[in-house]
This record gives structure tokens, C-alpha cells and sequence, in this order.
């Protein structure tokens, strides 16, 4: 199978004042379609700086960076706009939602932005807001929702147009455990779901133990870039996702059936 | 991304700072209203000059004179001989449709008859005039008809002539005394019951004898005329005097007539004077009539024939057009200023419009990187700020425009606002009639303030268009935002 995203010898340096920073020495690397793929490594190794080129934020020094066919690092900013459209999605870690429009006008932004009429646009976002568990909450904006509830949001927005690959720079980290757990799930059942491959830059070591692979970045450099095999995968994510299933969100919310006291704590502190 | 979903995203975000939207606003309905009401004012300033100059005459007749005063006697600077010949000349001239003098011979004198005895009498003054151009000189006919090139003496002492409708007032009674109020009956006046006087002389029926004479002691010779009338001029001083109680004849029959009267009183006939009337120096060679009208097609083409006419040598012209365009270069000027301090105020606006657009920009950084990343193309973006500002321009000129109208119809009826306040003291007395004559005519016959439709569409499309480019810049830089920066920006 050939590699859906695939860096060759990318480089990426800061210039600060008249110092140069290597955020990124020279990675090559491949990731296959419908995987998931954790990018590890220290603060400052440049995970962010990685995925950031990969998604066409930034422009590399050097290298190349193709998704599919494409070689997004020599778009221009309009055609890197129209591609992002038609097949990459993204979470961000502070959820990012627009302040002013409700949970279901959010997750139909990127609908909006391809030219899909309001109402078919609403209805796809509300069925993906459904599937996050927060139809109750469609109408609500993101100040009136938990860290929680808006990422969730997130995630509806970066899955609703069904993309080949969507990025995400350390979505769980400002969630706790119990949240991040139940986030990480959903993500990972939607990317299988829709067969998207997901990158995700991520600090937390049991997060990665059930991702497809695992990259490892050091210094700028790919330290290791492992494939998990099943056996282990399954363990941890048995060990990871102990209870969440119970504990969720019910897809469909039913007012006879209420929260678990639990849950409900986490998602309205 | 459809645009109706761009303009309701633009509309969403100037609701929501509704309170610095409706200050910017304010700004642009200023500048609006400030620019149109100064234009109404112009036009309206503009249209009392044009009413007035029509009620001084026409303003598409130019007088042309013979002499100069820049060179006085001098050959070299004079204009040249301003004879029938240069009549064809100027006739020639595009957009000119009618020249004639007025000739009134200074070498003849005689006078007029009428009545049984020729008891009634009164001095034989003549116009002499192209007949051509008798109808474009705007003389009106109260009944007959003009007179036609041919229809120059018909029979050997019979002269075709137009006169004045009050012509037959000129005529005195020869047997009352010259203290008699009965030797006179002036225009209007009325008899015992209160019925106008008629005129010793009916124009229309007594045959009228021009009758010239040597003047000798003994045995006077003398030669006779009948003047036959052939129309009737309408009083219109915009075209003469001599139409309220005058006589026109072709020119060729008044220089018969002046060739008779020499030969019968052996006088020669030429330049007796050598200043004119208007203090001009006259040359003591006959350098033909002593000015000449011309009647141009339209009042836009009087400049060009005018220099046309200065480009064959005559440096003296009159057109009422030159004071028309005297006014109008006035009206510019205040409307220049006027304009200017209005501009002024919207430029301000504008600047009002980029700060809050920038400002916009600047609160919204993220959002604008947020919509990036997620796929908005840059076009959109900027279209969104653009339709923003646009929008403020647009509804600022509107409303500009209609307070505008509001100030106009205030400023066109102050003084019936004011007598209705109950402020006006002075004319209370005599309220009745003469203030209701005011109300009626408003400040000098017309309204001080005009909007016409061009200048409600051009204020608010100015508007829109100080909105847009005052918008453009920040709205570019909105485009160039970094996304990534945008993003981590908290
Ligand atoms: N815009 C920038 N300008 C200058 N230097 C930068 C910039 N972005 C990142 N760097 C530098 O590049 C290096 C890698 O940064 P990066 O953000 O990729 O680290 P990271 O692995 O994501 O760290 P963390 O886990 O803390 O998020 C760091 O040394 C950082 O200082
Ligand atoms: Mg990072």
C-alpha cells in the first residue's frame, strides 16, 4: 500500500534575531491510508513544527511533503484553501470554535466554506453533532459548553465532510483523564467509521499505545517510527476504553435516560 | 461558499458591535448629507442665476460692435468694415442662425402721418433688419404676419413695416396745445369710467404717411411713404424696445429711404459723430453698422461662434452667455469650497471606516485563522471584510440621503417653518396678503435647495465606494494573516 502522507527530507529552521532554530532536521516518513498515527517525543522536539508542514500550515526550508498525489508543500495559499476543503480536517487543541455561532452553525462551517446550502449543511452537522453525543447541545454556543462538549464539537467539524485525513495537534490536552479518554474514543471510532487516516500529536504515552503507529521525534529528527502490532493495540486500548463505553454519552440522548452522575460532572464543571 | 452565506456572516458580525457600527455610521451619514446638501445648494443657486439671466434677455444672441477701445482711431487695431458682406460672413459661421443689425440711419429724419389733415403726427424712428432674422430674434407677432425678403417696397412709395403693438401711442393730436393733456394718450390710460383710452392712431386700419422734407423756407420740397403694416410685433423687451412701439423695415428699404432723404436735402450721408453712445471712438471712415446681433442655435455653442467672430477681428462682444458663465465659474467656486468641507467630513468618515475595520480585523485574528485552516478560500475573506464596510458606506449614504432631504425641505421652507413657529413679528400686520404671496414663491422665485435623482444615486454609490476602498486595506490584511499565528494568537 502506498503511503497516504509522505515526507521527504524535510527541514524546517526559524530564524530568531540572527539565531537559527532547527525546529526540524531532516524527517522522512510515510503513513499509510486509514491509520492512526501518533507523533511522540519531548516538548520542543518539534511535533507541532512536523505537523504543521504536514498540513500544509507552513511551508517547509526544505523537503517535500505529499498528501496522496499532491505535493501540498508547493501550493499556493488559495489552492492549499480549496484542498483543505475537499479532503483534510483538523483539531485543534484549544477547540478553536468560532465564539459566535452556535455548536451545529460550527461543525457546518467547513460545508459552508465548499458551498453547501444551509439547510442540507445543517442537517449534515447536526447528524455528526448526533453521532459526538450532543444534540441536545446544537443550538448552544461554545461559551455555554464544557472543554469537553467543545472539543467534541471539534471533532464533528473536522469529521463532517468526511475527509482523507485529518490532523490534530494534541486534541486531549486540556481535558482530563476520564474526558480525554472518552474524546480519544469517539475520534478513533469515527476514523475507522469513515476509513480516515488520523494524525495526532500527543504527550500522553497511553494514548499512543493504541494508535496504528507511532513516530517518535527527537531533536528534529525521527527517532522511531513503529508499527503496533494488533496484539498489543488491542491490549491497550481494552485497558484504555475500560468503562467508557458504558459511561458515554448516549448517541442518541434520551430524556428518559440521564447522565451518569459521573459524567455528568466531568462534562459540566 | 455561496455569497449569500458571505453577506449573512458580514451582516452577523456588523450586528453584533452594532454600537461601533451605528458610531461609524454616523460618520458616513454625515459626510453624506454634508456633500449632498451643499450640491442641492449649488444646483439651486445655479437654476436662480439661469431664471434670472432668462428674465434679462436671451442668452444666445451676441452683439457685435465696430469699433474698438484698445485702439481708438488707430487703422491697424479696428476691426474690420462691419457691412452687409460681413453679415453673410457671420451667417456662415456653424451654429449661427440669424445676424442683422438694428440700423437706425443717422442721416435721416422725417416723421409720420396719420389722420384726417395729418392731424395726427409723431418723428418716424426706424429699425432697419435682416427680415430673415426677424423670427429669431424672438420678435412675436400679436397678428399678421413677418416681413419677407421679397416683399421689399411694392410699389414705388409703399413700404411694408412691422410696428409695435402700442405703436399708435406715439401719435400726438397736432390741434390740441402742447399743454393740453388731450395732445397725449399714454398706454393705460383710463377715461371717466374707468376704460382704457384707445390711441389717436388704429395701427391696424389708418393708413399711416412717412413724409420727408428739405426743410427750406419757402416752397419746402418733400418726398412721401405709405407705410403699410404688414404685422404687428408683440411688447418684448427681451427683443427690443422698438417692439413695444416701434418700426421695423428691411434694411434695404430704410437705406432707400435714407439715400431719398440726401438726395432731396443734399446732406451727405456718413459718420457725423465720432463717438459712439457707449464712449467708444469711432473712425471717421464709414466702418459700417455700428453693431450687429447674432442669434446662435444654443446657448453651449454662443463661446465657440464668439470666438469665431473675435478670430475675424472684432473685439468688442456682448453675450449675456459671457455673465452666464461669469455666474456659473462663481457658483463652481462656492460649490468647490462648499464641497470641499464636505469631503473633508467624509474623508474622516473613511478614516473612521478603515479603524473600525482594522479593529475588527484585529479581534477577530483567530477567527480569520480558524476559517483559513479549515478551508475558506482568501477571496472569501476579503470579500467578507469588503461586503463589511461596504455595507457601512452603502446604509451611511442612504440614510445620508435622507436626512439630507429633510434638511433641503427645511432650508426651502424657513420662513413658512418660522411663521408657523409664530417667530415672525414684523409683517404681522399686513399678514393677508403679501406673506402668503412669499409662502408661495419662496426665496427668489425658486427653491434653495434642489436634490436631483443623479445626485441621490452619486452620493450613495460614493458612499459604498468610500466604504470599499477605506475597507480595503485592512481587508487585505485580514488576507494576509498568517494562519498558523492566528491560531496560537489567544
Ligand atoms: N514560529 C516559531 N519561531 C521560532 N521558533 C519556533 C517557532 N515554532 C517553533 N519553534 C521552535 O522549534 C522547536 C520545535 O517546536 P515545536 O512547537 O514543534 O515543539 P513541540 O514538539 O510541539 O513541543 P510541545 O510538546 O511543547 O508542543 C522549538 O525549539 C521551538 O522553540
Ligand atoms: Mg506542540
Amino acid at each position: 500500500m502506498n503511503p497516504i502522507v509522505r515526507v521527504e527530507h524535510l527541514r524546517k529552521v526559524y530564524r530568531v534575531g540572527k539565531e537559527k532554530v532547527v525546529a526540524l532536521n531532516d524527517v522522512s516518513l510515510g503513513i499509510l491510508p486509514g491509520e492512526v498515527c501518533c507523533i511522540v517525543g519531548a516538548s520542543g522536539s518539534g511535533k507541532s513544527t512536523l505537523l504543521n508542514q504536514l498540513a500544509g500550515l507552513e511551508k517547509p526550508t526544505k523537503g517535500k511533503v505529499y498528501i496522496g498525489q499532491h505535493e501540498i508543500s508547493a501550493m499556493t495559499e488559495n489552492e492549499l484553501a480549496k484542498f483543505r476543503q475537499a479532503h483534510l480536517g483538523f483539531i485543534f487543541q484549544s477547540y478553536n470554535l468560532l465564539p459566535n455561532l452556535t455548536a451545529v452553525e460550527n461543525v457546518a462551517m467547513p460545508l459552508m466554506f465548499k458551498g453547501v446550502g444551509r439547510k442540507e449543511r445543517t442537517k449534515q452537522a447536526m447528524a455528526q453533532l448526533k453521532r459526538m453525543g450532543l444534540a441536545k447541545r446544537a443550538n448552544h454556543k461554545p461559551t455555554e459548553m464544557s472543554g469537553g462538549q467543545q472539543q467534541r464539537v471539534g471533532i464533528a467539524r473536522a469529521f463532517v465532510l468526511k475527509p482523507k485525513v485529518i490532523f490534530a495537534d494534541e486534541p486531549t490536552g486540556n481535558l482530563d483523564t476520564k474526558t480525554t479518554r472518552q474524546v480519544l474514543y469517539r475520534m478513533l471510532a469515527m476514523a475507522k467509521e469513515n476509513g480516515t487516516t488520523f494524525v495526532m500529536v500527543t504527550h500522553e504515552k497511553d494514548l499512543a499505545g493504541c494508535a496504528d503507529r507511532v513516530i517518535t521525534i527527537q531533536d528534529g529528527n525521527v527517532l522511531s517510527d513503529i508499527v503496533v502490532d494488533e496484539e498489543t493495540k488491542a491490549k491497550n486500548r481494552a485497558q484504555m476504553f475500560a468503562g467508557v463505553e458504558e459511561n458515554l454519552v448516549p448517541d442518541e440522548p434520551v430524556a428518559a435516560q440521564p447522565d451518569t452522575p459521573d459524567t455528568k460532572k466531568s462534562e459540566e464543571k | 461558499m455561496k455569497i449569500s452565506d458571505l453577506l449573512k456572516l458580514s451582516t452577523d458580525n456588523l450586528r453584533r458591535r452594532k454600537g461601533r457600527t451605528v458610531l461609524t455610521l454616523i460618520g458616513v451619514v454625515i459626510g453624506t448629507c454634508l456633500i449632498v446638501v451643499m450640491i442641492s445648494l449649488g444646483i439651486a443657486l445655479n437654476q436662480q442665476y439661469e431664471g434670472m439671466l432668462r428674465s434679462y434677455g436671451d442668452l444666445t444672441k451676441i452683439q457685435v460692435y465696430n469699433y474698438t477701445y484698445s485702439g481708438g482711431g488707430n487703422n491697424e487695431n479696428a476691426p474690420p468694415v462691419l457691412d452687409d458682406k460681413m453679415l453673410e460672413t457671420f451667417k456662415q459661421i456653424p451654429h449661427v442662425i440669424a445676424a442683422t443689425p438694428q440700423y437706425q440711419p443717422s442721416n435721416l429724419s422725417a416723421q409720420l402721418y396719420a389722420g384726417k389733415g395729418d392731424r395726427y403726427q409723431t418723428y418716424f424712428n426706424v429699425n432697419g433688419m435682416d427680415p430673415a432674422s426677424l423670427e429669431a430674434m424672438g420678435i412675436t407677432l400679436v397678428s399678421g404676419g413677418y416681413l419677407s425678403a421679397d416683399q421689399t417696397t411694392t410699389s414705388k412709395n409703399k413700404i411694408p413695416v412691422l410696428v409695435g403693438e402700442n405703436f399708435g401711442y406715439s401719435f400726438e393730436d397736432t390741434r390740441k396745445s402742447y399743454n393740453s393733456g388731450k395732445r397725449y394718450v399714454y398706454q393705460g390710460q383710463l377715461d371717466a369710467n374707468g376704460n382704457p383710452v384707445p390711441p389717436f392712431v388704429d395701427i391696424n386700419k389708418d393708413k399711416m404717411i412717412l413724409r420727408m422734407s428739405d426743410n427750406a423756407e419757402n416752397n419746402p420740397k418733400t418726398r412721401e411713404y405709405e407705410l403699410v403694416v404688414v404685422g404687428v410685433m408683440k411688447s418684448d423687451y427681451n427683443a427690443g424696445y422698438f417692439t413695444d412701439s416701434g418700426i421695423v423695415m428691411s434694411i434695404a428699404d430704410v437705406k432707400k429711404l435714407e439715400q431719398a432723404y440726401q438726395k432731396l436735402t443734399g446732406s451727405k450721408g456718413g459718420n457725423s459723430y465720432m463717438v459712439s453712445s457707449t464712449g467708444g471712438l469711432m473712425r471717421e471712415k464709414d466702418n459700417g453698422y455700428n453693431n450687429v446681433y447674432i442669434k446662435v442655435d444654443d446657448v453651449d455653442n454662443v463661446a465657440d461662434v464668439e470666438q469665431q467672430i473675435k478670430d475675424l477681428g472684432y473685439k468688442e462682444i456682448q453675450s449675456l452667455s459671457q455673465v452666464r458663465e461669469q455666474m456659473q465659474g462663481q457658483v463652481r467656486k462656492q460649490q468647490l469650497t462648499l464641497g470641499g468641507l464636505a469631503a473633508v467630513s467624509l474623508l474622516v468618515a473613511a478614516l473612521n471606516i478603515a479603524n473600525t475595520m482594522t479593529m475588527a480585523i484585529y479581534e477577530r485574528t483567530k477567527e480569520i485563522g480558524v476559517m483559513k485552516v479549515l478551508g475558506c478560500e482568501l477571496g472569501k475573506i476579503r470579500g467578507m471584510f469588503l461586503i463589511e464596510s461596504g455595507a457601512i458606506g452603502f446604509l451611511g449614504g442612504v440614510v445620508g440621503v435622507v436626512i439630507s432631504y429633510v434638511v433641503s425641505f427645511i432650508i426651502n421652507n424657513l420662513q413658512t417653518i418660522i411663521m408657523f413657529l409664530g417667530l415672525q413679528n414684523q409683517q404681522n400686520g399686513e399678514m393677508g396678503y403679501d406673506s402668503m404671496g412669499m409662502m408661495g414663491g419662496g426665496m427668489m422665485g425658486g427653491a434653495s435647495s434642489i436634490i436631483p435623482w443623479w445626485l441621490v444615486v452619486g452620493a450613495i454609490l460614493f458612499a459604498t465606494l468610500v466604504g470599499l476602498v477605506s475597507g480595503a486595506v485592512p481587508a487585505n490584511k485580514a488576507v494576509k494573516i498568517s494562519a498558523l499565528e492566528a491560531i496560537r494568537r489567544e
